[in-house]
């Protein structure tokens, strides 16, 4: 890596983040809302490609990165899930609220390499929101991506993230189909039951393209069904989540080996796992 | 050159002090440390020379706590102000060892990598002039020609000044163009003469890293680890007293409805460095924090910027409360 001559270098600080406010809250589940996040005079903070992450702060409690899972003209959304300090403050948030707002940072999706191709998509709880980024942005591009086929999980029906999309809007995307499953029975659900690498075996897939993002469990258990159905290494891409504080490869927290999750991630080939430490 | 009567110091300093804050390397509180000159008159201070210093130069230009911008918040209104520079002069470092200047090398290549160049650390490289000492009286366990620094000359990416110790004189030879101006304002105290080199005296360390990345990264899941780290208590002196180590944590400073953002020192070695909001954490042992450390200085760093992270200046072996060897961890590693 080039490094840069002090001359040619505006002075900034890349740390510290714009003001942006919340213009909506989606309650997506029990614990997962959607955040819509635009500037003070609503503009859109940044312009994400699918994949890539923002760093949301309340400067009183702290900053944590979180992936875009959508995108609009004037706004950007966050999808999170109440699990610590700051994401219980963010939970208890309004409307209106002003807060910090940086980024794009790390890889983002190989939109290229898709392009063309037909893409499962695997997600289960909470690993729909970084997966959602693409699934939005191929089906604003419908006509560049071949057959989309979503297969989404969740511990119940409560759980699930997204109902929304799931059940209204992306069914009717043309060449769309979506699958879901909740892992236990419950009454007034009529969909399937199981888990989600159960759920891939039984829709088994014809191998192309296979975005995944869950819970360590759920990826264990589901590699090993897709390479049953013949998915090859390069062909399932998935996106990591450690802990960062930078976003800029220099805080030293989310590394890997020597990659660095938010600016070498947080999309990564099986392939290139492979090749990494088990460090995640 | 201009060769300088080593008597002659004070006069050195003071007349650097005229335009410069001089930044020297001295003992308070029983502690060695790059101290300003003007803390070090008042607070009677000695100046040390001889030695190298127990804490690095690092924090000069990342600092141990630094403000990163001010904000204020209250019910839904939220503010963030950039926070002037705290550098009203520019400052002038004398004398900093081989080591340390490589140390500087190593930030330099973190904080201003092309893709994200740090605003903060680049003004505080810019106003700060390095002189930079050929040192000739190594201690035992200082190893820096093994590390690849050269002992004749500094890194000269860095050095802005190259201060030869001629025994009862120094030389000073300008490397950059602000160099030539701290050599400029000391001119009159000395006399232009041409020195040779001075011999430098034997590491009593020697190690090689030839191929060393190349070995270590066919070695995470290796044995080696469950030995080395057996001994570590996580305290992470190593980490702070390291010239090369940067990694910091974001946090606040509040009073009230105002509060400082700021970056503060951090280390791998600590067990919450990692853990997630949920409870897990990739390296939740000793062994995987210590793998983390080593490889990080002597496998990952290089990979990313084809330099070691380890500049051989022997501090970790000085302090380390338990021994921690990183020459005994890559003697060992060569030889399996």
């Amino acid at each position: 890596m080039k490094v840069a001559n002090t001359d040619e270098i505006k002075r900034s600080n890349d740390l510290e983040p714009m003001v942006g406010k919340i213009v909506e809250i989606l309650e997506e589940s029990t614990d997962v809302k959607t955040f819509r996040i635009s500037t003070l005079d609503d503009k859109k903070p940044f312009s994400p490609l699918p994949g890539q992450l923002g760093m949301f702060s309340l400067p009183m409690v702290g900053e944590a990165m979180f992936s875009v899972t959508n995108q609009g003209e004037n706004y950007i959304d966050m999808a999170i899930k109440k699990t610590g300090e700051l994401t219980d403050a963010l939970h208890d948030i309004e409307v209106g609220q002003e807060i910090g707002i940086r980024g794009p940072y790390g890889n983002g999706f190989p939109l290229d390499y898709l392009k063309g191709k037909d893409i499962v998509f695997i997600a289960g709880g909470i690993g729909l929101a970084p997966v959602r980024s693409l699934i939005m942005h191929c089906i604003k591009n419908r006509a560049d991506y071949g057959k989309l086929t979503i297969i989404y999980g969740a511990r119940s029906v409560d759980d699930l993230c997204f109902k929304d999309d799931l059940f209204n809007n992306w069914p009717k995307v043309e060449n769309c189909q979506v699958y879901v499953t909740i892992d236990r029975p419950q009454e007034g659900w009529d969909g399937h039951v199981g888990f989600v690498p159960d759920y891939i075996k039984e829709i088994a897939p014809n191998p192309q393209i296979a975005i995944i993002c869950g819970p360590p469990v759920m990826i264990k258990f589901s590699l090993p069904a897709l390479s049953g159905l013949g998915f090859a290494g390069d062909d399932v891409i998935t996106t990591l989540e450690l802990r960062m504080k930078c976003g800029i490869g220099k805080c030293g927290r989310c590394n890997i080996g020597h990659k660095y999750v938010c600016l070498d991630g947080p999309v990564f080939t099986l392939t290139q796992l492979n090749e990494m430490p088990n460090e995640y | 050159m201009i060769v300088i009567d080593k008597n002659k110091l004070t006069d050195l300093l003071d007349a650097l002090n005229q335009s410069y804050q001089v930044i020297v390397p001295a003992k308070s509180a029983d502690l060695t440390q790059f101290m300003p000159y003007d803390a070090v008159k008042e607070k009677n201070a000695e100046i040390i020379l001889n030695e190298n210093t127990v804490l690095s130069p690092k924090w000069l230009f990342l600092p141990q706590s630094e403000g990163m911008y001010a904000f204020w918040a209250k019910n839904k209104k939220l503010e963030i102000v950039d926070l002037p520079s705290d550098l009203e002069k520019m400052r002038i470092v004398f004398p900093v060892r081989h080591c340390d200047v490589q140390g500087i090398a190593c930030l330099d290549k973190v904080f201003l990598d092309e893709r994200h160049v740090d605003g903060q650390y680049l003004e505080k490289r810019e106003k700060t002039v390095v002189m930079a000492l050929m040192c000739n009286n190594p201690k035992d366990s200082c190893f820096c020609a093994s590390m690849g620094v050269d002992r004749a000359h500094a890194n000269n990416t860095v050095a802005d000044v190259q201060v030869y110790d001629l025994g009862s004189e120094y030389a000073f030879e300008a490397l950059s163009d602000k160099g030539q101006q701290a050599v400029e304002a000391i001119k009159a105290l000395g006399s232009e003469k041409t020195v040779a080199v001075p011999e430098v005296k034997e590491q009593k360390i020697k190690v090689n890293i030839e191929g060393l990345p190349e070995k270590l990264s066919g070695m995470f899941y290796d044995s080696i680890w469950d030995s080395f780290m057996f001994k570590c208590i996580g305290c992470g002196t190593c980490a702070f007293i390291c010239p090369t180590c940067y990694c910091f944590d974001i946090n606040n400073k509040i009073r009230g409805e105002e509060g400082v953002k700021l970056r503060t020192w951090d280390s791998c070695m600590f067990d919450e460095y990692m853990l997630m909001a949920g409870g897990h954490n990739p390296r939740p042992g000793k062994k995987e924090r210590v793998r983390n450390r080593f490889l990080h200085k002597l496998e990952y760093f290089y990979e990313n910027y084809q330099m070691m992270l380890c500049t051989g200046c022997g501090r970790c072996l000085r302090k380390c409360p338990m021994n921690v060897d990183i020459v005994k961890f890559i003697n060992q590693a060569n030889a399996k």
